[in-house]
């Protein structure tokens, strides 16, 4: 009995399991067929070759890595402000985290356009970037943590003539490691994938981001399935490696609610 | 010192109360300027038109078609989605060997891009596609030129895939919520007798509720806002049957420049938006737990 | 302090004698939409060519992308700001010269008028604003090998509508693989394009000729769309892309299309047995009137340098320099007549067929709010390719619609 459950059991999982990856194990195999029909690379040379996909990955890398490592240090500094109460009306901040929740994003999009272009930032990293460089829900994540922190530790620093910087980044920022690296990690994923905002800020090749990239060359006649697939592989690999490397801290951020997809 | 401490506070913080203001707090107050003017971008004149706008969208067949296409959209996914993570972090709850394993390839379409999801489904739901041969194989009667171009099938395949790349990241969700619930009340579950099914429904069930909550507040947000699918996919139709609330303010606001409309537009979705949430709140009766 | 003064006072020195040479170069910007790797160096040498015959002039090129183009255009223009001189798609010409956003240049271009071809769309009250410069239609593509499989001669070439309907049907009945006309599904801003061949062939119109009100209501536009809808049934109905994808692998018999295709058989499957027609007309003695579209070159009103601007686009559009450049894109239309009239150029295979076409090929109406007529001209196509309305009601809906948009 126990063991016909079990096997029932795995027999489900096993099913779903099929359902659930199916379609990205479909991408990868149809990213390394050649035209022939037989195993090859060449549908990744290609996009790389001819479609400047090395661009659209430096691009992808490097605004996700500046966002994360503006969200550590700003999600830090605010979070630690208002967990030291250095701050006051902590409830209206994080009714910002409700706006930021919940106003849809298409509803600032075109000030946000219209004001890129005023600033003369539309079209440019500056518009990738500046707009994500902190974001409330971090902020209240590094809140939670650094009230569990002793304030001791601070005090006897300050007593020792230490000064707040060196207090700050010296002292409390290596005790909330686990903290920031759940955030820089859920950061750094959300930033991977967005595609919104890059594509409405940038429109040249020039700043074009790996997503943006990706539903553009669907148009183009010049691109065929499996090429399509190997860009897609490219955008995918680096998030995959990420997940499994970083699996525990991920789901533990979820299981925070501090993620925003 | 205190006063001088509270000064550096305030620069401390000063990134997210500057990120806040100018990214959106002011484009929230200057969209709903926009929206009582007739602002176009190649226009040179811009007239205020007070409620023109708003007036004019429940006039437009095409707006009322994308708010119910909206609906739809929301209405269809969210129940599917919650009973099948439920499902999924019940089955996945229990230690047994593997468990890591299913959870993370449950996981996995959440955390791909949407883009690229909506190009590997573009192919696979069309004709000769392998959802299109596997419908057809099991007997099913498939539009023939593929899921996404008969107005019967297209919204439905797309809120389909939404349904499959949704339910493991709201399955973790799940997860974390059973993990709450005090082994003891299964215990004394057990001791009164109460069979598995007695203890889901009596002691899970009632202990997810405010993560059921969350989950379902956070999902009709989400979908109410469904873009990139729309826009790889289908771009709208075939019909406008796939025109949705987003992509309409996409088309009037972004490709045709018509500024004061769309923005009127994305100002009734935000009012449906916190209407339907504030709403589900009430329903449920539960504070804000997360 | 003073040795701060001196040392800037250097440094000043040496930006200004390094920049002395450029300040006297006059810049003239030029925003273009050819990026791909493969007809790049074809403009940067054209350009070339234009700073050396004037060696004050520096030009600065900007790529632009189809995707999001206009857009950038749009809102160049708007701010005031904006290139000297742009590439415009021929149906966004109207948007930006009734809105005073072009310069005027109908008397400086008087013996180019006979010249270049199509200049239609760049007229906008009887006033130029636009110099044509590469252009394209389309044409019938026919897969010879599903022919001669039906048992119709392979060299047959459908001059009318029975013509296309009955050879489609054949194909098409040979099997559940094969098709017999690839037709265009709902997707924006193509399904139109196919549908206005047939209307134009059939002495139809959209918009009468003063522009006043629609005709999509005329005998003329029911029968072709009536003859669409027919002829779509023989076949198969996808998007564009998976169209050609599906001509390639030898599953369609015929499908409408542009010279892009001639340059994607030529790249994946160079021995394709294909052959190229003009679109079929609905009785012999009809014209055959295809679709047309094309890239035009205009100068920013306000822009200080209009002559210069000009003469680049003189330059640009220069005989010479259309076959350079279409040569190597493997376009087959470029808008001068003596381009399109040289012998290497007539040597390409299938470019006879485009420029023929091309001859007796229309454009969408230069119209300020064509936008939104094409959307109402799509739906009615669309509408009646679902069935969702009969072709009468989709036309006279459209014909409705748009009249409304059509009052001042």
């Amino acid at each position: 009995m126990m063991t016909f459950r079990r096997i029932l059991k795995y027999f489900i999982l096993g099913v779903i399991f099929v359902i659930m990856v199916f379609p990205l194990f479909w991408m990868f195999a149809l990213s390394l067929k050649s035209s022939g029909g037989g195993l090859t690379l060449e549908n990744f040379t290609y996009i790389f070759s001819a479609n400047k996909f090395g661009r659209y990955l430096f691009n992808s890398a490097l605004v996700g890595l500046v966002v994360t490592a503006g969200n550590i240090l700003f999600c830090f500094m605010c979070g630690y402000a208002l967990a030291r109460r250095r701050v006051i009306g902590e409830k209206i901040w994080f009714y910002t985290v409700l706006i930021v929740l919940m106003v849809p994003v298409h509803i600032v999009i075109i000030p946000i356009y219209i004001l890129m272009n005023k600033l003369g930032m539309y079209d440019s990293y500056a518009a990738l970037i500046l707009p994500w460089l902190v974001n409330p829900i971090g902020i209240f994540l590094i809140r939670q943590y650094v009230s569990t922190l002793p304030v001791s530790l601070e005090e006897a620093a300050r007593i020792d003539g230490a000064g707040e910087m060196r207090i700050l980044f010296k002292i409390v920022m290596p005790l909330c490691r686990p903290a920031l690296a759940i955030l820089a990690i859920q950061v750094f994923m959300t930033n991977w994938n967005s595609f919104l905002f890059p594509f409405i800020l940038t429109s040249s090749e020039q700043y074009r981001t790996l997503p943006v990239a990706l539903a553009l060359l669907l148009g183009y006649q010049s691109i065929n399935w499996s090429q399509l697939m190997a860009g897609s592989v490219v955008a995918v690999i680096p998030i995959l490696a990420v997940f499994l490397v970083f699996q525990k801290q991920i789901i533990a951020g979820i299981t925070a609610g501090a993620f925003k997809q | 010192m205190n006063r001088y401490r509270r000064y550096k506070g305030w620069l401390l913080f000063s990134p997210w109360i500057l990120t806040f203001l100018i990214f959106w707090l002011f484009p929230l107050v200057y969209s709903f300027i926009l929206s009582l003017t007739d602002y176009r971008l190649l226009s040179p004149d811009v007239d205020w038109i007070g409620l023109g706008n708003y007036t004019r969208l429940f006039s437009d067949s095409d707006f009322v078609a994308s708010l119910k296409n909206s609906f739809i959209f929301v209405i269809g996914t969210i129940p599917f989605t919650t009973v099948i993570a439920l499902f999924f972090a019940v089955l996945l709850n229990e230690r047994f060997r593997g468990r890591t394993f299913f959870r993370a390839a449950y996981f996995m379409p959440s955390i791909t891009a949407m883009v690229v999801i909506a190009l590997i489904f573009s192919n696979l739901l069309a004709r000769g596609g392998y959802v299109h041969l596997l419908a057809q194989m099991i007997g099913l009667d498939p539009p023939a030129n593929g899921f996404l171009l008969s107005e019967k099938t297209a919204l439905f395949s797309i809120m389909g895939m939404d349904i499959w790349m949704a339910s493991g990241y709201y399955m973790l969700l799940f997860l974390g919520g059973l993990q709450t619930i005090p082994n003891e009340l299964y215990e004394a579950g057990r001791i009164a007798g109460a069979s598995r099914w007695q203890q889901f429904r009596y002691i899970t069930l009632p202990m997810l509720k405010p993560v059921t909550l969350f989950i379902i507040v956070i999902n009709s947000i989400k979908s109410f806002q469904v873009f990139v699918e729309i826009f790889v996919m289908t771009k709208g139709g075939p019909l406008n049957s796939t025109f949705t609330g987003v992509y309409f303010v996409y088309e009037t606001g972004l490709r045709q420049f018509d500024f004061g409309y769309a923005s009127a537009a994305a100002y009734i979705l935000f009012a449906i938006i916190a209407l339907a949430s504030l709403i589900q709140f009430k329903l449920l009766k539960t504070g804000w737990t997360a | 302090m003073k040795r701060y003064s001196i040392l800037i006072c250097l440094v000043s020195l040496l930006i200004l004698s390094c920049g002395g040479d450029k300040a006297q170069k006059i810049k003239i910007s030029w925003w273009n939409f050819w990026t791909d790797a493969n007809i790049k160096p074809v403009v940067e040498q054209i350009v070339a060519d234009f700073e050396r015959q004037h060696s004050d002039v520096d030009v600065e090129l900007v790529d632009l992308t189809w995707a999001d183009g206009h857009d950038k255009i749009a809102i160049a223009f708007s701010s005031g700001s904006g290139p000297d001189v742009v590439e415009l798609g021929s149906d966004w010409i109207p948007e930006f010269s009734s809105t005073a956003h072009l310069m005027d240049i109908t008397d400086i271009i008087d013996n180019d008028r006979d010249r270049y071809l199509m200049w239609d769309p760049a007229v906008y009250q009887d006033r130029v604003y636009a110099f044509p410069w590469i252009l394209g239609t389309r044409i019938l593509f026919a897969n010879k090998d599903l022919l001669s499989q039906a048992g119709t001669d392979p060299e047959f070439s459908p001059k009318t509508w029975d013509d296309l309907y009955s050879a489609s049907k054949t194909i098409n009945d040979q099997g559940d693989d094969v098709f017999g006309f690839g037709s265009n599904s709902a997707e924006r801003h193509r399904l139109y394009k196919k549908f206005l061949p047939f209307l134009w062939s059939n002495g139809g119109s959209i918009l009468s000729d003063d522009g006043k009100s629609c005709r999509l209501d005329s005998p003329e536009a029911l029968e072709a769309l009536q003859y669409y809808l027919k002829l779509c049934e023989t076949g198969l109905t996808d998007t564009q892309r998976r169209l050609e994808d599906a001509f390639l692998d030898g599953k369609i018999g015929f499908v409408i299309s542009g010279d892009w295709l001639l340059k994607r058989i030529d790249r994946e499957k160079p021995g394709f047995n294909f052959s190229t027609h003009l679109i079929p007309v609905p009785h012999e003695g009809y014209h055959s009137i295809s679709f047309a579209g094309g890239e035009y070159l205009a100068v920013n009103a306000q822009s200080p340098h209009k002559e210069l601007a000009l003469e680049l686009i003189k330059h640009i559009c220069s005989p010479e320099n259309q076959i350079l450049f279409c040569l190597k894109n493997r376009t087959a239309n470029p808008s001068s007549i003596a381009a399109a009239s040289d012998t290497a150029f007539l040597a390409q295979p299938h470019f006879d067929t485009f420029i023929m076409q091309l001859e007796t090929s229309r454009m969408s109406p230069a119209h300020p709010r064509w936008v939104y007529i094409e959307g109402k001209l799509e739906k009615a196509v669309e509408s009646a390719l679902y069935k969702a309305k009969t072709p009468q009601q989709a036309l006279i809906d459209a014909k409705n619609d748009i009249d409304e948009l059509l009052k001042p």
